[in-house]
């Protein structure tokens, strides 16, 4: 295999790869700028990529099957968003929580429902006219439906975000949320909508994994690659756009270890399935190591809020 | 992360004395109110509603997954505890448990998120079968160099994440989470690589020769793990109960720049509780390797990460509530192997059935921390 063969593979994976990091990080984003630490993404990832090729088998449209998927994310963090924003449960005691429920779960549901290792058809890839056929990064523009929609939805968020009062109302409820409840914003409702709109992209960024990445069902598929996004936010400091480029870069290194072992490199097997995790680990230092002065954190992550509650 | 004991230590204005007559249902208004303390027969019983709600649940599962109602109390309670063979399973089990456990705890007591626990525990199996893989040290001598490396290795591992924390910032709950896929990955490589036992085709080291073993007491090796988890116990206790530095950890877990104000050490007593914490995962990988499989497999870990934080949790991060805590989830995992036999049940139940247990008591802690009260008059 030559070089030149190896590098289009190369460029042309890369995208299925950095596709799950890139929607999940996302939907953290949108959660965490409302204020709540949202540390439930890889099991919300586990509801998505069940409940996706669970609906494969059943109904067997692909478009639905997401759909669903979003949906059941999103429904299952409502248990989530009862916790944190009205019980007032520890944000970390109720992340890792919402985790090991998901874990539990679908572990038993994918078993019970036998959907476990049954492979499906979904989305095919759409070769856009000729620029597929260009040389070397003409796999890039023979991608399936969900990777041409990943960019959109990232300028809608953005867009949501920085551009709209409703996005406005939403940070302000993540910055502070007393002088937001003071000007009539509801801190409880917002909060609710962002965690289960967060949700909804985090279950996609799951149902991607099984049901047009991998196209089937294991336990506990998604591999740590929640927290991972848990990390990407972090390092991007909550900037959506910083998140693409950290998930592009994941995206790049995973897609790359397949393309080496192609090309014949004698690599320890093990070594490189460390890879994703310690280069998280490594981005993370490097982030830290590197930080400004300013702290583009949302400033009331974390914090439960009360109106009754002295400062 | 915000510092909950601060918020939550807030003085409450008195009560109107005289009942205001009762509003129509709509317009009633009603305030939220965070209590500052709350008598413990009460706090008592919220618990106990709590885990009777998640153990109500669990079992409503269970028996959507197939178990016959009647047989919930046969197959959970009697014959768990009341089987020979399966109170020994029970014992068997304790012991890694308790360990973690304990270890949760100790980073917990410190605000530490050590999420690391498979990963400390993999390290010290690690450590442990490095000792007999290569044969180190004199026959008598064996087990305590096993010992001593696992919480070696354990420590070591834990280091990292405490480290990053303190000079660096670097959020420890993801760092010690990426650490514990490095060393799953690890282990693997050794057990599929240079450590494989070349006897058969399965991924496992040599097994441990009889001086490498736990000793066997009352037929079995579970006592002695036991006993030694116990005795771990003990001196965990002594440390956080009795000890200068649980005092001085007391002071960190109440309001950290409280306590360095007062001029206690926080960096080193957080370093010291996270390596702690390290060790006792460690050890628990020993008891794993040395007591029950004799040798390094490739998943020995799984599920104690999970059972460590949720023990820590649930015990409040007590030494000897842990150990009881402990107990029963070492019950529970014992009561799933069977499930697994009889029903076909997938082991997830038993995660599935701990995080419901969590969430409930979690969420209960609302109903002792806060008062609902009718607002009266033109309030808000």
């Amino acid at each position: 295999m030559d070089v030149f063969a190896i590098a289009s593979n190369w460029l042309g994976n890369a995208p299925d790869f950095a596709v799950p990091y890139a929607l999940a990080a996302l939907g953290l984003i949108l959660t965490e700028r409302s204020g709540v630490l949202a540390l439930g993404a890889e099991g919300l990832m586990l509801v998505g990529a069940l409940v996706g090729i669970g609906a494969q088998l059943s109904f067997g449209d692909p478009s639905l099957s997401l759909l669903l998927a979003m949906l059941a994310a999103s429904l299952v963090s409502v248990l989530f968003a009862v916790m944190v924003i009205l019980l007032r449960v520890n944000q970390v005691i109720a992340g890792l929580a919402l985790v090991f429920f998901c874990q539990g779960l679908t572990g038993l549901l994918g078993t019970l429902l036998g959907w476990t290792n049954r492979a499906v058809e979904s989305f095919a890839a759409i070769p856009l006219g000729p620029l597929a056929t260009l040389p070397l990064v003409g796999r890039l523009f023979a991608q399936n439906l969900v990777v041409y929609l990943t960019l959109p939805i990232f300028i809608a968020v953005v867009w949501y975000l920085t551009r709209t009062s409703a996005g406005l109302r939403l940070r302000a409820v993540g910055e502070n949320p007393q002088a937001a409840d003071a000007a009539g914003i509801s801190v409880t409702a917002w909060r609710f909508a962002a965690v289960l709109a967060g949700a909804a992209l985090v279950g996609l960024a799951g149902a991607y994994i099984s049901l047009v990445s991998t196209k089937l069902w294991i336990a506990g598929m998604t591999g740590g690659r929640g927290w991972i996004a848990v990390g990407l936010v972090i390092f991007a400091r909550w900037s959506p756009w910083k998140a693409l480029a950290g998930a592009v870069l994941f995206g790049c290194i995973e897609a790359l270890i397949p393309q080496l072992a192609a090309a014949g490199v004698q690599l320890p097997q093990y070594f490189v399935l460390m890879t994703p995790y310690a280069v998280t680990l490594a981005v993370m230092v490097w982030v830290a190591l590197t930080r400004r002065g300013r702290d583009d954190e949302p400033g009331a992550l974390g914090q439960p809020y009360l109106r009754e509650e002295r400062k | 992360m915000t510092p909950e004991k601060e918020v939550m230590e807030i003085s409450l204005p008195p009560s109107p004395a005289a009942p205001a007559p009762r509003a129509p249902l709509a317009s009633r208004r009603y305030a939220l109110e965070v209590r500052q303390q709350m008598a413990w027969p009460r706090q008592a019983l919220i618990l106990a509603v709590s885990l009777a709600i998640g153990f109500g649940i669990s079992a409503a599962i269970l028996v959507a997954a197939g178990v016959p109602a009647g047989e919930l109390l046969n197959e959970f309670v009697l014959q768990t505890l009341f089987d020979r063979q399966s109170l020994q399973a029970v014992l068997f089990q304790a012991a890694p448990m308790i360990l973690v456990g304990l270890g949760a705890a100790m980073a917990f007591r410190a605000r530490f998120w050590n999420l690391g626990l498979e990963g400390q525990m993999i390290w010290g199996a690690i450590g442990a079968t490095a000792v007999s893989f290569f044969d180190v040290g004199p026959h008598a001598l064996r087990l305590p160099l096993m010992l001593c490396m696992a919480i070696t290795f354990g420590l070591v591992w834990a280091l990292a994440p405490v480290l990053l924390k303190l000079r660096l910032g670097v959020n420890e709950i993801i760092s010690s989470l990426m650490l514990n896929y490095i060393a799953g990955n690890f282990l693997l490589h050794l057990v599929y690589g240079p450590w494989k036992d070349p006897k058969d085709a399965f991924p496992y080291s040599p097994q441990f020769r009889g001086f490498e073993r736990l000793p066997e007491w009352f037929g079995s090796t579970g006592p002695t793990a036991i006993a030694l988890a116990l005795a771990v116990t003990l001196l965990a206790w002594w440390f956080v109960g009795i000890s200068r530095a649980g005092l001085y950890l007391r002071f960190v877990d109440a309001n950290p720049r409280m306590a360095h104000a007062v001029g206690v050490p926080v960096r080193r007593m957080v370093l010291s509780a996270v390596l702690l914490s390290g060790a006792l995962s460690g050890i628990a990988g020993f008891v794993v390797v040395a007591g029950q499989e004799g040798r390094l497999t490739q998943a020995f870990y799984t599920g104690y990460g999970v059972s460590g934080i949720l023990i820590a949790f649930l015990a409040r991060n007590n030494p000897l509530a842990a150990t009881v805590v402990a107990l029963l989830v070492a019950a529970l995992f014992v009561a799933g192997r069977n499930l697994q036999v009889f029903y076909q049940i997938p082991f997830s139940m038993v995660q599935l059935i701990q995080a419901i247990v969590v969430i409930c008591v979690a969420s209960s802690d609302f109903f002792i921390r806060h008062r609902i009260r009718p607002v009266v008059g033109k309030a808000g």
